[in-house]
């Protein structure tokens, strides 16, 4: 029988990832996440390294901007980029507790 | 008459004596673009702003080799008003509000925009198929992939619609797809071009680079890309350069390794026997060619598929559906609309490596995936750097395989990580890598070769790579008009 996680396990990282899945989606990545998470456990394989961490690779010298006020985006462009928004203001759904008129 | 055809010194010289304009060009790339339309090279054209601007540059000094030249961007690079997708559902109407750094480079160098190529969706895959906009098709058979994640770029250059293409390349993507299409794709050294408005994917990866027909117009293109950028802290800060200085020059002296790895068995017989009989051209020429071990190679792919998924599902929790891109409807709450929205808007290929990427960072799983990989790859790195203590450069085949059917089955998620398992050392370890064509199967595919250098050495890359083109001197044009 193919190796597969619960379906718990997918709900699990879906909810980490806020990601919705339908149910047959879900049956599908029980499957394919496994295969995945085992081919990540070879890590454990590999012996003999150094414990240094490599943020990344880069052989520059980190170099931070000056702390100076510069041009920025225009406020109005970014808020009329929000797929909802009202004057100055990006309107989101309701936070705590639903909507009634959903 | 045709100019996108010939070479870029020669369509400057015809710019400078006003014998074509940059509207000629343009035209001209539209045209061609139509004619290859079954290609699905693009995303979006850009013909309008294009033309417009060709008309604007009329009467101005031809004061650079790119002025006036069409180029082709991923549609993973922000343009100021011009729809960037990145290949997916979510991002379907996103029209960006600022350019990336490397669009204000290019429009410095007076370049138009002529559209933004097709990809696998947020840079994930190795066939662009997962693109939301349907996968492009390769120009040397329409029955194949052109690889990915920057298939649309490869597509557009192997085709020869315009001369210019930028691609990203965050486990291979400029280098592989070029490799299937037979054109020249560079990724420069971690740094190198500044990533300010290339969309994230796995950041310490992420690399944006040239895609051409030949080594000396993609050293050209790499000239007016690079450079520090305040916008990007890891945008290196290098003294000025010029990539073409060492094209043309012999290589004799030069130490070349092959990693063992890079030949091993994973390798099809044909692509090694390509990339073998290159070697023997190379030993003739005076280099000497070394076959080397890279201690940790064999442990790249799942040290990149740690780090480049747990990076992906952090980058793309900007996702979210409130500031920019698609929303889904009819929700009850702000966690609905976050669930709905993500879950219709990303694709499968995304949806899997985010979820495997959240667990791979959660809690304590963080310690024992991601920060373990991060030594790793440290380790490997250094690796590397030994290598380059004896040898100028390292070869070896990019792709295991030559292009394969567009048919080809989809279900094993591991089969766009195995695609590009000879090329993610290459951004494991920060290195400038590069594509270059060296012959073909026995379907007359491309099969490429790439030649990798220390940080910061993209110039003796494009020596060899400019040698090699030179002495091959293949047929590089599908169909063979050149």
């Amino acid at each position: 029988m193919e190796e597969k996680l619960t379906r718990e396990e997918v709900l699990h990282v879906a909810r980490l990832a806020r990601i919705q899945l339908s149910e047959e989606e879900i049956e599908k990545y029980q499957v394919e996440l496994k295969k995945l998470l085992k081919d990540v456990e070879k890590i454990n394989d590999v012996k003999g390294y150094d414990d240094d961490i490599l943020i990344a690779c880069w052989d520059g010298n980190t170099e931070l901007r000056k702390d100076e006020e510069g041009e920025m985006l225009d406020p109005k462009q970014v808020v009329e980029n929000a797929p909802h928004h009202a004057g100055n203001y990006i309107e989101v759904p309701v936070v705590i507790g639903e909507s009634e008129g959903a | 008459m045709k100019y996108l055809n010939k070479s870029i010194t020669e369509i400057h010289e015809l710019l400078k004596n006003k014998t074509i304009t940059p509207v000629d060009l343009v035209e001209e790339a539209f045209e061609n673009i139509e004619k290859n339309k079954e290609l699905n090279a693009y995303i979006t054209l850009n013909k309008e702003e294009a033309l417009k601007e060709a008309k604007e540059l009329e009467g101005k000094e031809v004061d650079n080799l790119l002025f006036g030249l069409p180029i082709a961007v991923k549609d993973n690079i922000i343009t100021k008003g011009l729809r960037t997708t990145c290949g997916s559902h979510i991002l379907e109407n996103f029209v960006p509000i600022y350019n990336a750094t490397v669009v204000e480079k290019i429009k410095a160098k007076h370049m138009i925009i002529i559209g933004k190529t097709n990809m696998d969706e947020f840079a994930m895959g190795s066939s662009s198929r997962t693109s939301y906009f349907g996968a492009p098709r390769n120009p040397w058979n329409k029955d194949k992939i052109c690889g990915g994640s920057s298939g649309g770029s490869a597509a557009t250059i192997a085709a020869r619609d315009v001369l210019f293409a930028i691609g990203s390349d965050t486990g291979g993507s400029i280098r592989q797809p070029a490799s299937y299409t037979g054109i020249v794709g560079m990724k420069p050294t971690y740094g190198r071009i500044s990533r300010y408005g290339l969309v994230a994917f796995a950041s310490s990866l992420d690399q944006m680079g040239p895609m051409t027909k030949n080594v000396y117009e993609n050293a050209v293109l790499l000239n007016a890309l690079v450079g520090k950028d305040e916008k990007d802290l890891t945008s290196a800060r290098r003294e000025e350069e010029d990539f073409t200085r060492f094209i043309g020059k012999d290589i004799k002296g030069m130490k070349i390794a092959v990693p063992n790895f890079l030949m091993g068995d994973i390798v099809s017989k044909e692509v090694k026997e390509k990339i073998k009989d290159t070697i023997q051209l190379l030993e003739k020429s005076g280099a000497t060619v070394d076959y080397v071990d890279i201690k940790y190679l064999e442990n790249a792919m799942t040290l990149y598929q740690i780090i480049a998924m747990g990076e992906a599902s952090s980058n793309l929790a900007r996702f979210d559906g409130i500031r920019y891109g698609f929303q889904a409807e009819n929700i009850k709450n702000i966690e609905e609309m976050y669930l709905e929205t993500r879950g219709q808007g990303f694709g499968e290929e995304v949806k899997r490596r985010i979820m495997v990427g959240s667990y791979l960072l959660s809690g304590e799983n963080a310690k024992v995936y991601y920060n373990k990989a991060l030594s790793i790859r440290d380790d490997m790195r250094k690796e590397f750097k030994k290598v380059f203590e004896k040898y100028d450069l390292i070869i070896g085949p990019t792709t295991v395989t030559t292009a394969y059917d567009l048919t080809d089955p989809m279900d094993d998620p591991r089969k766009s990580f195995m695609d590009d398992v000879l090329v993610i050392p290459v951004n494991m370890a920060g290195l400038p890598g590069m594509n270059i064509p060296v012959g073909f199967d026995n379907k007359h595919m491309p099969i490429g070769m790439q030649i990798i250098g220390n940080s910061f050495e993209e110039a003796k890359i494009y020596q060899l790579g400019s040698f090699i083109e030179k002495s091959l001197n293949l047929e590089l044009t599908p169909g063979g008009e050149k």
